[in-house]
């Protein structure tokens, strides 16, 4: 039997995002500083040291002291990241404004995709958006009927670890706490390259509303 | 008792269930459509007061009271208003609560009994007034203000309802208990309404509305971290727009690599079974087992010619059975050749004390009596012995066989 910690250490050393909507137990193990400290303790024998992001919601395995090797491997991870925001970005603005609840998907956001197809065929401007998000290299669908291009997205996402999907008989996904992550991403480049995208985008709405 | 009211409300109560789908339509649609109504029945429930007309020309309107009550028992989330009038209401408590002890001074018990049961009407449309608004507060916190749809209407929302949490704080301040267990001085009744009573109401709602309060200022905390993110979203897409060839630093290059871009990368492979752990011997055995089901079909596809010499040795037993039963059938042709006479199957059977099947036998005569060729066969003469079946007609149950020479 392997026991909590074992688990969580396991999660962790396997690369995951350890989140609420990913592992729940797991999670709640992490929230206890005494099992932090513990984890913790035995991820620095591996050169590893426990991370968290979006205020805690996500924990992940970061390195503890970066080689040359390590720089390799972040490198090529940095590299896949920020490839994945344009599209990530694109998807989720779709995704928020067709489901019109106005609400940026979080941990825990339940998707349905039916819902969502009903939606983007019956908009026009969705279809597109979503064929052109389909032909990034992160999705690459070549696939020009709509319900393959967004099963295709929905299956490649899964893969990442953006969703999970709960029941396999059921087409509902759910947000995990990588979409978090991939949020402080942006904040962090927002801030370091003083893009100042917050102001822009408040711009841009109020100047639409000006004409 | 008075009669007249009692007659009048129960008319009441009465119009409102022969007319309850109109007032169920009135309530969700907001107006009455008089067209569709017949002028009478209007008339009848803007009598009764279930119906109103706030000005001349506009639609008819259910009554705020009834409203209310609908909104109450049905536990409608579209019910926003809070009523916190408490301090009227603590007002008037003061006033019966005069009222009853000067009777009680004056010896008129019973105008007290009426003044005492008025008096705790009061107090207890006072408590339930106070529990009802903290669970509407509750209920819009616990769907998080599901029923506007835009992130500002929410922040909206949630401002209102913190501001009626302010006013119902402001209005709770207004409880002196110092003055109202003064007002209920030693009479036993009056000090279990007015203080305790009022006391366990005041200090549930008080301890509610503090924790409402805090949970909607982290909602309202979460709604504006929503508006950021949105607003980050939109940001850089508009960002991209204008710069199609952004690239952000590559940040692991720096010689402080942010937290945020530090993720191990995952080094766990599954493990390998070990066969010298007895303890799971078991489970072991039953992977193998599974293992073993399938290499099984294999086998027995490669193996088959192997198996085959079995099968012939089968083959050549039963071949010796039918030898032998050829070989008496040809000793009873030759039988009859040999002397002549008609013989029957069954005779010939007995006679020699064979140890076939009976029916085994007289059908292997029929066989190889149609299996001769047609130029011996015109030498021997076949006779069937049998009865017509008794329920199926065509068919002939044969006994037993005759033959003989031509």
């Amino acid at each position: 039997m392997i026991t909590e910690q074992g688990r969580v250490l396991e999660l962790l050393l396997s690369g995951q995002f350890v989140c609420q909507t990913l592992d729940e137990d797991a999670h709640r193990y992490l929230q206890s500083s005494a099992n932090r400290a513990e984890v913790e303790q035995q991820l620095n024998i591996l050169n590893r040291h426990l991370s968290s992001a979006a205020e805690g919601e996500v924990y992940f395995a970061s390195y503890q002291v970066l080689g040359d090797n390590e720089r390799k491997t972040l490198t090529s991870q940095f590299q896949e990241v920020s490839s994945h925001l344009m599209p990530m970005v694109e998807w989720l603005l779709m995704v928020q404004e067709a489901m019109a609840t106005d609400m940026p998907l979080t941990q825990g956001t339940m998707i349905r995709l039916n819902e969502l197809q009903t939606v983007v065929e019956d908009t026009p401007a969705y279809a597109e958006q979503l064929g052109k998000i389909s032909r990034y290299a992160l999705f690459g669908s070549k696939a020009s009927e709509l319900d393959a291009q967004l099963k295709l997205i929905f299956k490649r996402l899964v893969e990442l670890g953006y969703l999970v999907r709960p029941n396999q008989d059921k087409q509902i996904y759910t947000a995990t706490g990588k979409i978090d992550y991939l949020f402080d991403v942006l904040k962090f480049i927002d801030e370091t390259e003083n893009l100042s995208l917050a102001e822009r985008a408040e711009d841009a709405i109020s100047q639409s509303s000006l004409l | 008792m008075n009669i007249n009211l009692n007659k009048s409300g129960i008319s009441l109560l009465n119009a409102l269930s022969t007319h309850s789908e109109l007032i169920m339509q009135a309530y969700f649609s907001g107006s009455v459509n008089e067209a569709e109504h017949s002028p009478k029945v209007i008339q009848n429930l803007i009598d009764l007061k279930v119906l109103w007309r706030p000005e001349s020309d506009v639609e008819l309107r259910l009554r705020p009271a009834l409203r209310t009550l609908l909104e109450e028992s049905l536990q409608d989330e579209n019910n926003r208003q809070i009523d916190a009038n408490i301090g009227n209401l603590l007002a008037t408590l003061t006033t019966q609560a005069q009222h009853y002890k000067e009777s009680l001074a004056h010896q008129k018990y019973h105008e007290s009994q009426a003044y005492l049961s008025d008096l705790t009407e009061h107090v207890y449309t006072l408590t339930e007034t106070l529990a009802t608004n903290v669970r509407l507060l509750w209920s819009r916190i616990s769907n998080e203000f599901g029923y506007v749809s835009s992130v500002d209407a929410k922040i909206r929302e949630n401002e209102l309802a913190q501001q009626q949490v302010t006013n119902m704080l402001n209005q709770l301040a207004m409880f002196h208990f110092d003055q109202l267990s003064q007002l209920a001085g030693s009479h036993r009744e009056l000090r279990h309404l007015l203080v305790v009573t009022l006391q366990s109401a005041f200090a549930t709602s008080t301890q509610e509305l503090s924790l409402v309060q805090s949970k909607l200022i982290e909602l309202l905390g979460r709604f504006r971290e929503f508006k950021g993110r949105t607003r980050l979203l939109k940001g850089f897409m508009l960002h991209m727009d204008q710069k199609p060839d952004f690239e952000p630093v590559n940040y692991v290059t720096l010689s402080n690599v942010p937290a945020l871009f530090n993720r191990a990368s995952g080094i766990i492979k599954p493990a390998a079974a070990d066969v010298n752990n007895v303890e799971q011997e078991f489970e072991l055995t039953s992977l193998v087992n599974n293992i073993r089901t399938v290499n099984r079909l294999w086998q027995s596809a490669i193996n088959r010619p192997v198996a085959n010499p079995l099968v012939v040795e089968q083959e050549q037993s039963v071949e010796l059975d039918e030898d032998k039963l050829k070989q008496e059938v040809e000793n009873y042709f030759c039988e009859v050749i040999d002397s002549g006479v008609n013989t029957s199957a069954l005779n010939y059977y007995q006679h020699n004390q064979l140890e076939f099947d009976q029916e085994v036998w007289i059908y292997q005569v029929i066989g190889a009596f149609q299996g001769l060729p047609d130029s011996e066969r015109e030498y021997f003469d076949i006779e069937t012995h049998g009865t017509p079946h008794p329920v199926y007609d065509g068919n002939f149950i044969i006994q037993d066989i005759e033959l003989g020479l031509r």
